[in-house]
């Protein structure tokens, strides 16, 4: 396979969701509610009962990572429903209809939900400032901040369209996305640092993927100590990878 | 090379060849049970068939979204199996159902398939642009495609076809569902395809009138199998000829009609039916006939032999019962005894 080709088709594709957000954002912009709340309501209460152990930080500077986190695994974890809804509709068949690589859906698709999650991050950012939440702004920090949204959306976005390929029923999708968020959300330090939680936990906390990636945009955001970044971006960039190429050899199968 | 009957050269290798094409769903269901057809270069050729009978898996395998459980397949001779991406450079496929993205403008939807056809970008706009004048949507390019009318998707199908310049255009059930204007249209634009610049169209349909309006060959499917395979005119010419009714202002005396006009296939009092070879041709025959035996006429119907006939005949079924009529069966009979 002819790697430009392949490449060209993966951008094609991110391109063409790109001009239907552009033709109508409303779901970019109601997918900021959620955050919003929990940063409002969550985060502002639990800052002035002080009840959890954040250290030198306030609470809402504690979560603010963590959602941010939180809403682009939102956003990846039901990526698969969007392939399911598309094969069924016929537009994928379609698109699959040209020379293109089939396995190139999977990175377009994947490149996609990262722009998504670049636009998320930016109106947290946004809500962060607004609220007056302390951040660093340092611009590598943040540049720091985009690439590990970028490889995570692209990581669980890839996940969720290998399991669609054998799924192949949205139902089934929207059913495994909703078992999924919750307990990856819960059992991470995203709302709560790993030391309040029951010990069971905490060793669920440590294979959960959602903690390394709260970790690493926390570092660059609050902490701005980094002995832990290289290991977690190595490790979300190992993941992306694998995923990324396992969904791109399994996607034919639902397109069956 | 070859010579043709005209003497002109010729490149003599099927547009497409299928042989024993077969394609068995899950739970046994053979939806294409060994087929074989060619597709003659330049030509329109029909699948024809009821619901089911295994068109779309046969389009389906040639544009290669299925695989096929077995047979061969080439486009051009290349082996569609081994080099899907090459035959999908020159194929154009419209599928059954409308499959534009309707989130997008028409403008866009053919930037993105040319793009994923890796058109070159010096020639995109020209060629998007070409299409969008060709299938009469340039004045409502940047619209989005949700406010399209069904026949202007249509259409937005064929012309997002269009843009990969195919050497072939695979066309599943193009008039769908499209009220009888859109359809014409959109028949027009076939042809005119096909006339101007000779892309070889493959076209399945469950109207035996789109059929015979459009097809140079037709092959009948039925169950997964290839029934019967000609021009539409040899297939009629198989199942007898038109039936001419005249009826009469009075109760007819007992008359025999010379040979040379038909047969008389049923005479009920004031309404007599005549099976010709060509029923324009019988009719004038027929009324200087009843006016040198001083009957009078009342009027005159032809029933002209059709495809559904030529279904019922090698299928064994009908294609539709709407398409029933009484008449046609008395011809079937009559055929069926006179043999
Ligand atoms: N994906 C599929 N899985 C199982 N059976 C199928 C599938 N697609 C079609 N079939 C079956 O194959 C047969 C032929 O279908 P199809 O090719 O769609 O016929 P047509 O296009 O002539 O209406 C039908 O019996 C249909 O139910
Ligand atoms: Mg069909």
């Amino acid at each position: 396979m002819n790697i430009k080709k392949f490449l060209i088709s993966s951008i094609t594709i991110a391109e063409m969701e790109a001009r239907k957000l552009r033709h109508d954002p409303t779901e970019l912009w109601t997918r900021i509610i959620q955050p919003a709340l929990w940063l409002l309501v969550f985060g502002e209460t639990f800052n002035t009962i002080k009840a959890m152990p954040t250290g030198n930080f306030s609470y809402i500077q504690f979560i603010t990572p963590g959602i941010l986190a939180q809403s682009v695994l939102f956003i990846s974890i039901f990526y698969g429903i969007t392939v399911v809804w598309e094969k069924d509709v016929g537009i994928l068949t379609k698109l699959l209809s040209t020379p293109s690589p089939r396995s190139s859906i999977v990175l377009g698709k994947s490149l996609a939900a990262s722009l998504r999650g670049i636009f998320q991050a930016m109106m947290i950012f946004a809500l962060a400032l607004l609220l007056g939440v302390k951040i660093r702004l340092d611009l590598l920090d943040i540049v720091g901040v985009f690439a590990v949204v970028v490889l995570f959306a692209m990581c669980f976005s890839s996940f969720s369209m290998f399991l669609a390929s054998y799924m192949k029923t949205r139902d089934r999708m929207m059913g495994i996305g909703q078992a999924l968020t919750m307990p990856l959300f819960f059992a991470s330090n995203a709302i709560y640092p790993i030391s309040v939680m029951p010990v069971w936990l905490q060793y669920v906390s440590i294979v959960n993927p959602l903690s390394y990636v709260v970790d690493a945009i926390r570092s660059m955001l609050l902490t701005g100590s980094y002995g832990n970044l290289l290991i977690d971006i190595l490790a979300l960039l190992f993941s992306t990878i694998v995923f990324v190429t396992l969904a791109s050899t399994t996607i034919k199968k639902l397109l069956e | 090379m070859n010579l043709d009957s005209d003497g002109v050269s010729i490149l003599d290798v099927p547009a497409i060849e299928a042989h024993n094409l077969t394609k068995v769903y899950r739970d046994n269901i053979r939806a294409v049970d060994g087929i074989s057809f060619s597709v003659k270069q330049g030509e329109i050729f029909g699948l024809l068939g009821p619901n089911g009978a295994g068109k779309t898996t046969t389009i389906k395998m040639i544009i290669t979204l299925t695989k096929a459980t077995s047979g061969t397949l080439h486009a051009f001779g290349i082996d569609v199996f081994k080099s899907p991406e090459t035959a999908r450079g020159m194929l154009g496929y419209v599928p059954q159902s409308i499959s534009v993205d309707t989130d997008l403008t028409a403008y866009e939807n053919l930037l993105i398939f040319s793009k994923l056809s890796y058109v070159s970008k010096k020639e995109r706009n020209t060629r998007i642009n070409d299409a969008l004048e060709y299938m009469d949507l340039s004045s409502r390019a940047n619209d989005l495609v949700k406010r399209y009318s069904g026949g202007m998707m249509r259409r937005l199908e064929i012309a997002q076809a269009l843009v990969n310049r195919p050497k072939i255009l695979l066309l599943d059930e193009p008039s769908i569902g499209l009220d009888p204007s859109s359809k014409k249209q959109v028949w027009e634009n076939i042809k005119q395809l096909n006339h101007e610049f000779g892309v070889t169209i493959l076209i399945t349909t469950h109207d035996m009138s789109e059929a015979d309006e459009l097809c140079d060959r037709i092959a009948i499917m039925s169950e997964g199998k290839i029934a019967v395979l000609g021009t539409p005119v040899d297939l009629k010419r198989n199942v007898g000829g038109d039936i001419v009714t005249v009826n009469l202002f009075s109760t007819s005396p007992a008359i025999s009609l010379p040979k040379e006009i038909g047969h008389i296939i049923h005479n009920n009092e004031k309404s007599i039916q005549i099976l010709t070879t060509n029923g324009e041709e019988a009719i004038p025959l027929i009324a200087d006939f009843f006016r040198s035996h001083e009957i009078r006429i009342e009027s005159i119907s032809i029933n002209k032999a059709n495809l559904d006939d030529v279904f019922m005949k090698y299928a064994k079924r009908r294609l539709g019962d709407e398409m029933y009529k009484a008449t046609r069966n008395m011809r079937r009979d009559f055929v069926r005894h006179a043999r």
